[in-house]
C-alpha cells in the first residue's frame, strides 16, 4: 500500500515538472531539452511549492495509513496480548469472556479475574503492577473499544456461540494477534453469513430493535 | 445561481453531509474490579422491593441492567397489586435520576447555600440533637410522611431517647372523614380494606378508587374483577357526585348532585332501604338512629336537596335494593365539599343497613395509611414549632409548604422558629428551601427497608442498584446521631433484620434471603383473604351518628363551589417534578405540563369563554389565573383543579409549571374529624381575556361518527348474534382477522402476507381500560421515548407509542370512553406503500417494522396512518444526566430526522424467542408481554399470536364484542377492540 501511494506521487510529481517544463507539450521534453531546462529554471518558486505540496501530501498519507497501530491495533491501558493468551498458552475465549454463551454480551474480565492468576505468574512484571494499581484503587479499566457495532443493532453472542459458530469467524484470528486492529462492523458482513446460513433475515426479528 | 455558485454549494454541502455522518461511538469499554456476583452483563438482574410513591404499598420488581435500574414492574406474588403498577408507580424510577436531586446536604448560612460533605452534617445533627437533649424534654420534633412499621418504630424509639414526643405523621390526603365514620359506627378508627370483588353493586359518593384512593392498584383490580359480564348480567357501578373523576367516568352512570348534597342522597336511601325491611338485624340503638335520621329524607326532599330527579333516585334505590351484596364507598381523597365525613358516616351506616355483617369490610387487612396523624396534629405541629420553642425540627419525606392551604403560614413559622429546621430532603422543594439544613437521604429505592401496605403484611425494600449520591439511609443517619439509640443496633439493616428475624425458621440466614427474595412475607395475608369477617362490635352510642347526621347541611346556595381533586398524575405534588407524569396528559382533559381549570360548559357559555381563555378565581384564601377548560362531568355550580403542580421550588420539571390550587383553599379544619377541606364555597370567577394555548394531546372529544371507541348495551349484547351478511361499507364491515383467511379476492389486490409461526396481535378490552393511563407510563420508560416538553405537546410534537384516548358520546358528554390506541401492525398497513426507502417494513411474523436508520423523514407514513400512533423527532430529545441511565439498552435511542412507532416490544418478544429457542421449543402462549399488557391493573390488554390456534388472543377474538377500529378502511389491524359494555339502570 505504502509502495503503491509512493510510486503515484512520484510519477504524478514527474509529470508535473515535465508539464510545466514543456508548457503543455510533453514531447518537447525530447525535442528542446535544454529550452525545457530553462523554462523550469525560471519556474522554481511555483515549482518548489508544488514538490512541498506533494511531499506535505506524501507525509500525511504515511501517517494516515501506515502508522503501526494501523496494522496492530491501538495501545491498551496494560499491555495484555490476546496471541499469549489465546494462542500460545491456549485460554478458552469464554474463560475470559464467560457471558458469550449465555447473554447479549460477552463480558469483560473483571480486574480480580486477572488476578487470579498474575498473583502467582509473573506476579512482579510492571503490567501486573498496573493491574494491581487498578484493583486497590477500585477504578475501573479503561480498556479501548476495538470492535464496532452501529448502536441500533442488538447482536446477541449467545444465539451465535449456540450455534458453532466460532469467535473468529467474526473477531478475526485474534489468537494471532498481540494488540487487536479491531473492525468496524458493516451490515453486509452479517447479512452474507446470515444468508449462507439460512438464518433469521427479518429486521426486527434478527438483529435491530 | 451561477455555475461556480452552485458546484461551491455542492461542495459544502457533501462536506457537511459527510462530516455529520460520522457517528461518535463510545470509545472506551470498561472492566470491572471486581464482578457482582448477580450481575451478567447483557441480562436483567430483579430485585423485589416495593413503591413508596403513595402510603398503598405496591410490590414491585426493579429491572437492573449493568448496575442501574431501567425499569419497575409489580412483583406478581404481591398480595396488594398482583404484578401491576399504576402510572406513578413506573414513573418512580424517575426520582433516583432526577438531574436536579441534591447530592450533597445543604448548610444555609446568611441566607445562602453551602454544600458541605456527609460527614459535616451528620456531626452537625450529632451535636445539635445532643444540645437539644441536654436542654430538657420534647426539644426535638420530628414530621415525616408514612413509614413502615419498622421505621416507624425507629422514629419512635429516637425520640423517646431525646427525651422528645410522638413523631407526627404527615399524609396531605390522610382519610380523616372516613377513620371517624368509622371510629363512630366501629369504634375504630380504622381503614379496612373493601373486598370489591365481592360486591355486585358499587355506589360511589366521590371515592376515586382508580386514582389515588387508599389503594388504587388494588381496587382496580378489584373492580375489574368484580364488573366483568357474566351471564347476561355485569355488577352495576353508579357514581354520585359534583365532580366527575376518572373513577366516576368508568361508572355505568354518573349522577351529578348540587356540591354537598351527596350525605341526602345515602339518608334518602337509608330511608328507602329500612322502608323495605333492611337493616332489620341492626343492633337496637343504631337501627333506631338510622330510622331517626333518615326520616326527614323522603325521596322529594332528596330531590329538592341534590337536584336529582325523583324517578333517577327510584331506580337508584331500586338497583340498590335488588343487588344481592352491595357496596357503598364515601367520599374522595380530596373531598369535595365540607360534609366528607358526614357522607362516609352515612355510607358506612348504609353499608350495615344493607349488610349487618359487613361482610365485604376486611377488618384483618387494614391500610397502613391510617397510621397518619389527623390533619390538625399536624397545624398543630407547625403552631408549636414557633410558641414552644424546641431547638432542632426534622422534616422527613413531607412538603408541607406546598400541600398546606398558605392560611396556615407554614413559611413564616418555618422562618419564625427558633428551632434548627433539618430537612431530609433529595430535592430543593418549598420546604426544604426553609431549612436550615438539607441532608439529602437514600430514596426507597436504594435503602433495606419495610414497608406493609395492610395489616399482617411484610414487605421489603432493598436497593435495587447501586446509589447514584453518598446519601445514607435515613435509618442510618438517626442511629449513628444517637449512638443507636438504644436499640442496640449499629446500622439499620440491622436493626431491620434483628426485627423481622424468623425465630421458627431452621435457617435464619436462609429464610431472610428467600424474604427479600420474594419481596416479602405474604403466605399469611393470603390466608387472611379467606379469613371468616371480622367486624368490630357495632357500640350502642350511635348518638354520635344521630347528631352528626341530623345536622346535614345540604343547602344549596347557588354560589361557586371551587374544589381542589387530587391528582391521578402527581398525588399531591410530589410527583410533579418527574417528566413522564407531567408529558402523559391528564386522562380526562388530555392537556400536559399545565393545571386547567375545569368549568362547565354553561357557564363558559355564560362568561363568553373559549377552551384556554384565563379567568381568575377568587376564593378569601386567594387567587389564581388558569386556562379554562370546558368539562361536562361537572355541576354548572363548580370550578374544578387537580392538585400537584405550581411548585415555586422543586426540580427543573415542576418549577414554575403549572398551578397550585392548593393556594385557594381556607385553612380551616372539619369540625369533628380535623381534617382539611379541600374546597371552598365561596369562589368567584372572572374572565381575565387573554388566552393560553392549552397543552393538550387528543385531535377531538367526540368520535364525529368514525366507530373508533364503540359501546354496546348489555341488553344487546346477548341478542341476536351478529349478521351474517357482510358487506363493505362502514356499518356492516366483516371483522378481518390479519391473518391468511383475512384475503377476500373482493376486496384486496394484494394477497395477505403469509407469516412464520407466529403472527402477533392484542386484543384491548375496553369494557376493563379503566383510562389510568399506567400502561403509557411503562411504554415511555421501556422505549426510551422522548419527552418534549408544554411548547413542543402545543405544536403536536409529543411522542407517545401508546396514548389512551378519551372520547365523549357526543348527545350525553358526562358518557366517556377511553380506548388505548398504540401501533395496530396492520396486515394491510397505510404505511407500508408510501415510504419512498421501505422503511415501514411488514415482518415474517405480522409485526410493522420501523427501520430507523433507512428512515428519510419524508413523514409520508405518518400522513397516511389512520391510526395517529406514528412519531417524527423534530428534535434530538434531551436526557440530562443521570436520566440518560435509565435509558433501556436493548432499544435504540431515536435521533432526529426518524419516524417511530410502538414495536409490540419487539426487545421482549427477542427475549422470549431467545428463551425459547435455547429450550428447543416455540414461544408460549403469555410469554411475551409488553410493558403495557404487564403493568395494566385490570388486564385489559392480552398479548399474543394468530398463529396459536389455542391462545388466548384467538380466544378473546371470538368474543361478539370483538371489533376493529376503523376496520372498514380494510386496513385489518392486528389489535382487536373488545366493545365497552354499558347499562342504565
Amino acid at each position: 500500500m505504502e509502495i503503491i501511494i509512493a510510486s503515484l506521487s512520484l510519477a504524478t510529481l514527474a509529470c508535473i515538472v515535465i508539464l510545466i517544463g514543456t508548457r503543455g507539450k510533453p514531447v518537447r521534453f525530447f525535442t528542446a531539452t535544454r529550452d525545457v531546462l530553462e523554462t523550469l529554471k525560471l519556474n522554481k518558486g511555483p515549482l518548489f511549492s508544488t514538490f512541498l505540496i506533494v511531499v506535505l501530501v506524501l507525509f500525511f498519507l504515511f501517517y494516515f495509513y501506515t502508522p503501526p497501530a494501523a496494522q496492530i491495533g491501538p495501545a491498551q491501558p496494560i499491555a495484555f496480548s490476546h496471541r499469549l493468551h489465546a494462542g500460545v498458552k491456549n485460554i478458552q475465549c469464554q474463560f475470559c469472556h464467560p457471558y458469550a454463551g449465555q447473554s447479549i454480551h460477552p463480558g469483560l474480565p473483571p480486574v480480580e479475574k486477572c488476578l487470579y492468576c498474575h498473583n502467582y505468574i509473573i506476579a512482579g512484571h510492571p503490567e501486573i503492577q498496573k493491574e494491581h494499581d487498578y484493583y486497590n484503587t477500585n477504578t475501573p479499566t479503561p480498556w479501548r473499544k476495538v470492535y464496532y457495532l452501529p448502536e441500533h443493532v442488538l447482536f446477541n453472542h449467545e444465539r451465535h456461540i449456540r450455534k458453532d459458530i466460532a469467535c473468529q469467524a467474526c473477531h478475526g484470528p485474534v489468537e494471532t494477534m498481540d494488540r487487536l486492529q479491531g473492525e468496524r462492523f458493516k451490515m453486509g458482513f452479517c447479512v452474507e453469513c446470515h444468508q449462507q446460513n439460512n438464518a433469521n433475515l427479518g429486521c426486527w426479528i434478527a438483529c435491530h430493535s | 445561481m451561477d455555475r461556480r455558485t452552485f458546484l461551491k454549494l455542492a461542495g459544502t454541502g457533501s462536506i457537511a453531509f459527510a462530516s455529520g455522518c460520522t457517528a461518535n461511538p463510545e470509545k472506551t469499554l470498561y472492566s470491572l474490579v471486581n464482578a457482582p456476583d448477580d450481575m451478567v452483563t447483557g441480562q436483567p438482574a430483579w430485585y423485589a422491593s416495593t413503591c413508596r410513591e403513595c402510603p398503598a404499598g405496591c410490590g414491585i420488581i426493579a429491572k437492573n441492567r449493568e448496575g442501574r435500574a431501567v425499569k419497575l414492574e409489580g412483583n406478581p406474588s404481591h398480595p396488594i397489586n398482583r404484578g401491576k403498577l399504576c402510572i406513578r408507580g413506573q414513573a418512580a424510577l424517575q426520582d433516583v435520576y432526577d438531574p436536579d436531586r441534591l447530592k450533597t446536604p445543604l448548610l444555609k448560612q446568611n441566607n445562602r447555600w453551602e454544600e458541605i460533605s456527609y460527614i459535616r452534617a451528620a456531626a452537625i445533627l450529632k451535636s445539635r440533637i445532643r444540645t437539644a437533649q441536654q436542654k430538657g424534654p420534647d426539644r426535638v420534633r420530628l414530621i415525616s410522611g408514612v413509614a413502615g412499621e419498622t421505621l416507624a418504630s425507629l422514629f419512635s424509639a429516637c425520640m423517646g431517647y431525646w427525651n422528645a414526643g410522638k413523631p407526627v405523621w404527615y399524609e396531605p390526603y390522610a382519610f380523616e372523614s372516613l377513620k371517624q365514620a368509622h371510629k363512630d359506627i366501629f369504634g375504630q378508627p380504622a381503614l379496612p380494606s373493601y373486598r370489591m370483588e365481592k360486591a355486585d353493586f358499587l355506589l360511589g359518593c366521590g371515592a376515586d378508587f382508580l386514582e389515588t384512593w387508599l389503594s388504587p392498584v388494588e381496587y382496580a383490580r378489584k373492580f375489574a374483577h368484580m364488573r366483568r359480564p357474566g351471564q347476561g348480567r355485569k355488577a352495576v357501578f353508579i357514581s354520585i357526585g359534583p365532580f366527575q373523576s376518572l373513577t366516576a367516568a368508568n361508572a355505568d352512570q354518573w349522577i351529578s348532585c348540587n356540591p354537598g348534597s351527596e350525605t341526602a342522597v345515602l339518608l334518602g336511601l337509608i330511608r328507602t332501604a329500612l322502608e323495605r325491611g333492611k337493616g332489620t338485624r341492626l343492633p337496637e340503638p343504631l337501627s333506631g338512629k338510622a330510622r331517626e335520621v333518615s326520616r326527614p329524607y323522603t325521596q322529594s326532599k332528596v330531590s329538592e336537596l341534590t337536584g336529582i330527579s325523583t324517578e333517577q333516585l327510584t331506580r337508584l334505590a331500586e338497583a340498590m335494593l335488588r343487588a344481592e351484596s352491595p357496596l357503598i364507598l364515601g367520599s374522595a381523597t380530596a373531598h369535595i365539599g365540607e360534609a366528607a365525613y358526614e357522607t362516609d358516616l352515612a355510607a358506612t351506616l348504609l353499608n350495615l343497613v344493607l349488610d349487618p355483617d359487613a361482610s365485604l369490610f376486611d377488618f384483618n387487612r387494614r391500610h397502613r395509611v391510617e397510621s397518619a396523624n389527623p390533619r390538625q396534629d399536624t397545624v398543630a405541629f407547625f403552631n408549636t414549632i414557633v410558641t414552644d420553642s424546641p431547638d432542632l425540627v426534622l422534616i422527613h419525606q413531607a412538603n408541607p409548604v406546598f400541600t398546606l392551604p398558605p392560611g396556615h403560614n407554614i413559611t413564616e413559622k418555618l422562618a419564625e422558629t427558633p428551632a434548627f429546621v433539618i430537612s431530609f430532603s433529595n430535592a430543593m422543594d418549598e420546604t426544604a428551601a426553609m431549612a436550615d439544613l438539607i441532608f439529602p437521604t437514600a430514596l426507597g429505592l436504594e435503602t433495606w427497608d419495610e414497608y406493609g401496605g395492610t395489616t399482617g403484611l411484610v414487605s421489603m425494600l432493598q436497593p435495587v442498584m447501586g446509589s447514584l449520591t453518598q446519601a445514607p439511609a435515613i435509618g442510618d443517619v438517626l442511629l449513628a446521631a444517637t449512638d443507636g439509640a438504644g436499640t442496640g443496633a449499629a446500622t439499620y439493616k440491622d436493626y431491620l433484620i434483628s426485627r423481622l428475624h424468623d425465630a421458627s425458621a431452621t435457617d435464619p440466614a436462609a429464610a431472610w434471603v428467600s424474604l427479600i427474595q420474594q419481596g416479602g412475607r405474604f403466605s399469611q395475608t393470603e390466608a387472611a383473604g379467606t379469613a371468616p369477617v371480622v367486624t368490630p362490635p357495632i357500640p350502642s352510642a350511635a348518638n354520635h351518628v344521630a347528631d352528626a347526621l341530623s345536622a346535614v347541611k345540604t343547602v344549596h346556595d347557588g354560589k361557586i363551589s371551587f374544589a381542589a381533586v387530587s391528582s391521578l398524575r402527581f398525588w399531591d405534588g410530589r410527583g410533579a417534578n418527574k417528566p413522564w407524569l407531567n408529558e402523559i396528559p391528564d386522562p380526562l382533559t388530555k392537556v400536559a405540563w399545565q393545571t386547567p381549570v375545569l368549568i362547565h360548559p354553561e357557564r363558559m357559555e355564560e362568561m363568553h369563554l373559549m377552551p384556554g381563555d384565563r379567568i381568575t378565581i377568587r376564593t378569601a384564601a386567594g387567587e389564581l389565573t388558569a386556562p379554562a377548560y370546558d368539562y361536562a362531568g361537572l355541576h354548572p355550580d363548580m370550578a374544578v383543579m387537580a392538585i400537584g403542580q405550581g411548585h415555586d421550588a422543586y426540580g427543573r420539571y415542576a418549577r414554575g409549571m403549572g398551578l397550585n390550587p392548593i393556594t385557594l383553599l381556607a385553612p380551616a379544619l372539619a369540625a369533628v374529624s380535623g381534617g382539611p377541606r379541600f374546597g371552598v364555597n365561596d369562589a368567584t370567577l372572572t374572565a381575565n381575556g387573554r388566552n393560553q394555548i392549552l397543552a393538550h394531546t387528543d385531535g377531538s372529544r367526540i368520535q364525529h361518527g368514525r366507530k373508533i371507541a364503540l359501546s354496546v348495551d348489555l341488553k344487546d349484547l346477548h341478542g341476536e348474534p351478529h349478521a351474517e351478511k357482510h358487506g363493505l361499507t362502514m356499518h356492516d364491515f366483516p371483522l378481518t382477522l390479519p391473518t391468511e383467511e383475512g384475503y377476500d379476492p373482493k376486496r384486496d389486490m394484494y394477497k395477505s402476507h403469509s407469516h412464520d409461526t407466529y403472527r402477533w396481535g392484542m386484543v384491548v378490552d375496553l369494557d376493563r381500560c379503566i383510562g389510568c393511563e399506567a400502561c403509557a407510563a411503562a411504554c415511555y420508560a421501556e422505549n426510551n421515548i422522548g419527552v418534549v416538553g408544554e411548547t413542543q405537546i402545543i405544536k403536536g410534537r409529543e411522542m407517545a407509542w401508546l396514548r389512551v384516548e378519551r372520547y365523549h358520546d357526543p348527545d350525553r358528554p358526562e358518557k366517556i370512553i377511553f380506548l388505548p390506541m398504540m401501533c395496530q401492525h396492520c396486515d394491510n398497513a397505510p404505511c407500508e406503500p408510501v415510504c419512498p426507502v421501505y422503511a415501514p417494513h411488514h415482518s415474517r411474523e405480522g409485526l410493522n417494522n420501523q427501520i430507523y436508520n433507512r428512515c428519510i423523514g419524508t413523514r409520508f407514513c405518518a400522513q397516511n396512518c389512520p391510526y395517529k400512533v406514528r412519531r417524527f423527532n423534530w428534535l434530538e430529545w434531551k436526557w440530562p444526566a443521570p436520566a440518560n441511565l435509565q435509558l433501556n439498552p436493548n432499544v435504540t435511542v431515536r435521533g432526529k430526522g426518524v419516524m417511530e412507532k410502538c414495536s409490540f416490544c419487539i426487545q421482549r418478544i427477542k427475549d422470549a424467542r431467545n428463551v425459547a429457542k435455547n429450550e428447543n421449543r416455540d414461544i408460549r402462549d403469555g410469554e411475551v408481554v409488553p410493558a403495557c399488557v404487564q403493568t395494566c391493573p385490570t388486564g385489559a390488554l392480552t398479548f399474543g399470536s394468530y398463529m396459536d390456534k389455542s391462545s388466548r388472543l384467538n380466544k378473546l377474538v371470538r368474543d361478539p364484542r370483538a371489533y376493529q377500529v376503523m376496520g372498514y378502511i380494510n386496513t385489518k389491524p392486528a389489535v382487536i377492540y373488545l366493545k365497552k359494555i354499558t347499562q342504565i339502570i
